[in-house]
């Protein structure tokens, strides 16, 4: 599991995440993850190129996101229609975090 | 019941096992699994065994966690069994859903992805074991759509 993080137009804070979000890859990034989202205001995370989502990876978004919208801010998830898309609504996340299918459209979203 | 191909693997109850189990599934899913089968049963697995492994004992226990799969046609059979503590996950009630972000609860997903992404599940104790039985029926698309 990989985290890398890129600073884009309109002030957001890209992270893009890369391979299998599971357990073991959950425990990896959340370190890391928790530091950005304490220290950033609109964030983007990409999940195109992660092939595998678990519940304990739904976790550290949820974290982040409640982090996040706590102090004013807005988190935004970038990810196409696949099983890890499938994985994030039945878990009701998308009616928590708003989940997009373009990187313009979460954009527009945290821009707004 | 006629059994066409059966395989076992034996894990402990720590969680660097579930990078193990990841990689036996996905050979094992290899061949003639459809992707989205072999998502559902990667998922499944790796959610019902690291609920065993966080919570099936106290710190130093040591568990066996035993997980079969079997194909019988277009359906994929996976068994998890274990030492553990009893736990019957098909008694665990659906998360409710949150009004927002600030109330959303965080955890207790993972039964209710399992219960989701596969086809069917049954559960029994029996001689000091859990065993989870989980069903992934190749030709009915789960959560199509």
């Amino acid at each position: 599991m990989d985290i890398a993080v890129e600073e884009i137009a309109g002030g957001i804070t890209k992270v893009v995440l890369r391979g299998r979000f599971d357990t073991t890859g959950a425990v990896v990034v959340e370190l890391p993850f928790n530091k950005i989202v304490t220290e950033k205001r609109k964030i983007m995370v990409d999940l195109s190129a992660v092939s595998f989502l678990a519940s304990y990876a739904i976790r550290v978004l949820l974290v982040g996101a409640k982090i996040v919208n706590g102090k004013g801010g807005k988190l935004a998830i970038l990810c196409p229609e696949n099983n890890v898309s499938k994985v994030l609504k039945t878990a009701g996340m998308d009616a928590l975090i708003p989940i997009h299918r373009t990187e313009s459209a979460a954009t527009a979203a945290l821009e707004s | 019941m006629s059994t066409l191909d059966a395989r076992r693997l034996v894990l402990r109850n720590d969680l660097a096992e579930l990078q193990r189990l990841a990689g036996w599934i996905e050979d094992w899913a290899r061949r003639d699994v459809s992707p989205d089968t072999s998502f559902a049963l990667a998922l499944c697995l790796e959610e019902t065994v690291a609920n065993v492994i966080m919570y099936g004992a106290a710190e130093h226990d040591r568990l066996e966690i035993v997980v079969e799969l079997e194909r019988n046609g277009g359906t994929l059979v996976a068994r998890v069994e274990d030492t553990g503590r009893p736990f019957d996950p098909t008694r665990v009630p659906p998360p409710a859903a949150a009004a927002s972000l600030a109330e959303a609860k965080v955890g207790d997903l993972g039964i209710h992805l399992v219960r989701s992404f596969a086809s069917g599940m049954t559960y029994e104790r029996r001689n000091g074991r859990n065993r989870l039985t989980l069903r992934f029926d190749e030709s009915q698309a789960r959560l199509s759509g």
